[in-house]
């Protein structure tokens, strides 16, 4: 067997296989396909790559090589934590279908999405992964915009540039390999520098390519957007990490460290100054997780073993947060497209306060608040930029600023919805005493506020659970991390 | 391939990739799209085995049937959605604007290089130019599609100087469809039946 089969195959091959289930029991493709990530994470997390082993009468050993094509696809002992971590997100964005309802295509299409991005992890040579996150991205065009729905302009934007960054991250690498005959050659790293910085702006929605991000937000389904804009730019800025781990010139540029404070400052900046401003739902959302990808791509800029730690410190509780966002914003009734409007949104507040309260409470998180889970990733990455570049730093607390600015708006809008009616208030239609529909008697969504709870608020107050993964995540990359 | 043979190519190529702009007829500007395949995969045979080559051709003419596929089978509408500037008079100009600009880069490319021949790099750089500017100028999906197949189209030209890898080649051919495929979704959502 190998890790190839396992972990990509598989995955894929259930992910295929589930497509063509019609049967009434919706829960049960989810139910399938958590269980099976739960399974790839245990393997991951317990068992060793490229050791023989005895299971009763049979021995076994997992490869961690497979050749395709001429080109193998590695995933060793050093991949296994990231494994670990992915396919548990994986799960938990499985079981929580349950709740959020995503569509029946959710669950084979994000098995299968995930499969290729494993695929970009373990290809070699590494810059070919750029086809296989492009791959990722064109298969979750039918989840961003449904049968029956007129395809805004956030997917089309979202597919054309994902499709931009494949050229200049694959001309890079021809272009690198002229970088390491000459480092000296100032002009070649230049124009190296450049299409590396094009193809990942591209990829990871970076300023100026930001704008189908809260585009996207506002016209597809939240679980949707959650789960695309966890997992590609998490698995791309891994992938970018290899280039850092792989060229020196690139690792020890005093020029890149600056460019992705100020890339992921501005990101930042820029998320929670529109948040603070926006009334609608989905892009609130959208504005939320561009401040998150800021402080990641910050965390990058960092440079060496600091750098990359905070990344992988923030993107496990920045990674639950937007979990427990996507799914509490599922939950809130959104009347119609395009009317996701906060006053609207909020009036269900009485029928949905557990989701409400997930949703701020994840919102606190992705602002960076103290006791919750993000808390010390950011702090992190906060010295770390202050010592480097103090603007940088700025900017990105004006940006978790304007994010808070943008909670206090959404928990005033809830709490006037939940206020007693003042006297004389005549209601159309006399409200049920007891209302039945509230998440208060849907245990469900009790067992959601409980995960998301422990999630959120379990990383801040014993950090030591995040913090004990980080250093295995971050030995992937052996040069940034010796 | 012979110094004559390449210009006509190119001069081919320039004469399909004016077509995929200006046409207004989308049957028009498929028949384009097939024909810059085809000259594609003259190109790409200049540096790839030929068997490996025939994989762009394929590929592309897959893609090109899939949006075709999907066009037919939707409703005729009297005109398509007034893509900004549907002037020709500007399409021409920005064309030749490429041109231009294309003209002036690819030798350069090719000498900084010294890995690419300068006609191939014209032709890779040109198709580049012209997926841009459909890709900018389109309001529509398919104009969309049609644009990000060309962008890519050009990029496998030049591409294929440096990268003769199998998996490669199926990749690639594997997001041309991929992009066709998604184009062609788009463009069908709105009359599909919403499921669930």
């Amino acid at each position: 067997m190998s890790s190839t089969l396992l972990w990509i195959l598989l995955p894929l091959a259930v992910g295929v296989a589930l497509l063509a289930y019609r049967g009434k029991a919706t829960w049960l493709p989810a139910l399938l396909g958590g269980a099976l990530c739960l399974f790839l994470a245990w393997v991951a997390a317990e068992l060793p790559l490229g050791v023989v082993m005895q299971l009763g009468p049979f021995t076994t050993e997992i490869a961690p090589t497979m050749v395709l094509f001429g080109r193998s696809f590695t995933l060793d002992n050093a991949h296994t934590p990231i494994l670990t971590l992915l396919y548990l997100l994986q799960a938990l964005w499985l079981f929580g279908v349950h709740l959020a309802k995503p569509g029946r295509l959710f669950v084979p299409l994000s098995l299968i999405c995930l499969a290729l991005l494993v695929g970009a992890l373990a290809v070699q040579p590494f810059l070919y992964a750029a086809l296989l996150l492009a791959m990722a991205a064109l298969l979750l065009v039918p989840l961003l915009s449904p049968p029956g729905s007129h395809p805004g302009l956030g997917v089309q934007r979202y597919l054309q540039f994902q499709v931009f960054a494949v050229p200049f991250i694959l001309f890079t690498g021809w272009i690198l390999s002229g970088v390491e005959a000459n480092p000296n050659n100032l002009t070649l790293v230049l124009r190296a520098g450049l299409l590396l910085a094009l193809g990942f702006g591209f990829l990871l929605a970076l300023f100026p390519f930001h704008g189908w991000v809260p585009v996207l937000a506002g016209q597809s389904h939240p679980y949707v957007f959650g789960f695309l804009i966890l997992f590609l730019p998490s698995v791309a800025m891994v992938f970018g990490l290899g280039f850092f781990d792989r060229y020196g010139w690139l690792r020890d540029g005093t020029f890149t460290g600056a460019l992705l404070l100020a890339a992921g400052g501005l990101m930042a900046l820029l998320g929670g100054a529109w948040a603070a401003s926006e009334r609608h739902m989905g892009r609130l959302f959208g504005y939320a997780t561009m401040v998150a990808g800021g402080y990641s791509i910050q965390a990058i800029g960092l440079g060496g073993a600091a750098g990359v730690q905070a990344f992988f410190a923030l993107l496990i509780p920045q990674g639950l947060a937007i979990w427990a966002w996507a799914a509490a914003l599922s939950r809130l009734p959104l009347p119609e497209e395009g009317a996701a409007d906060l006053s609207e949104v909020t009036q269900g507040a009485p029928k949905h306060p557990l989701a409400l309260a997930v949703l701020l409470a994840a919102l606190a998180c992705l602002a960076g608040l103290p006791l919750l889970g993000s808390f010390s990733g950011r702090l992190a990455v906060l010295q770390g930029a202050a010592t480097v570049a103090p603007w940088a730093a700025v900017f990105s607390l004006l940006g978790s600023l304007g994010l808070l600015v943008a909670g206090g708006r959404v928990l005033a809008a809830a709490l006037a919805a939940s206020l007693p009616r003042p006297p004389g208030w005549v209601e159309e239609a006399q409200p049920e005493l007891v209302d039945k529909s509230s998440d208060l008697y849907n245990p469900y969504v009790w067992a959601f506020a409980v995960v998301s709870a422990l999630a959120l608020l379990g990383g801040g107050l014993f950090p030591q659970l995040f913090w004990g993964m980080v250093p295995r995540l971050a030995a992937l990359f052996s040069q940034l991390f010796p | 391939m012979d110094a004559w043979l390449l210009n006509v190519v190119l001069a081919l190529l320039a004469l399909t990739g004016l077509g995929l702009l200006l046409s207004r007829d989308w049957r028009w500007r498929l028949g384009c799209l097939g024909a810059a395949y085809l000259l594609t995969f003259l190109l790409v045979s200049q540096s790839w085995p030929l068997e490996l080559a025939a994989v762009k051709l394929v590929g592309g003419w897959m893609a090109t049937a899939v949006l075709g596929l999907t066009r037919l089978n939707l409703p005729e509408r009297p005109a398509d959605p007034p893509d900004f500037p549907r002037s020709p008079f500007f399409l021409g100009l920005a064309a030749g604007l490429v041109i231009v600009i294309v003209s002036g880069s690819a030798p350069a490319l090719a000498a900084w290089s010294r890995q690419f021949d300068a006609g191939i790099v014209w032709g890779g750089l040109f198709l580049i130019g012209m997926g841009l500017l459909q890709v900018g100028l389109s309001g529509s999906i398919f104009g969309n599609g049609l644009g990000l197949l060309t962008l890519l189209a050009g990029f496998e030209i030049l591409y294929a100087e440096v990268e003769t890898s199998i998996l490669v080649a199926g990749l690639l051919a594997l997001l041309t469809l991929g992009v066709a495929l998604a184009s062609a979704y788009l463009m069908q959502a709105p009359t599909l039946e919403p499921r669930e």
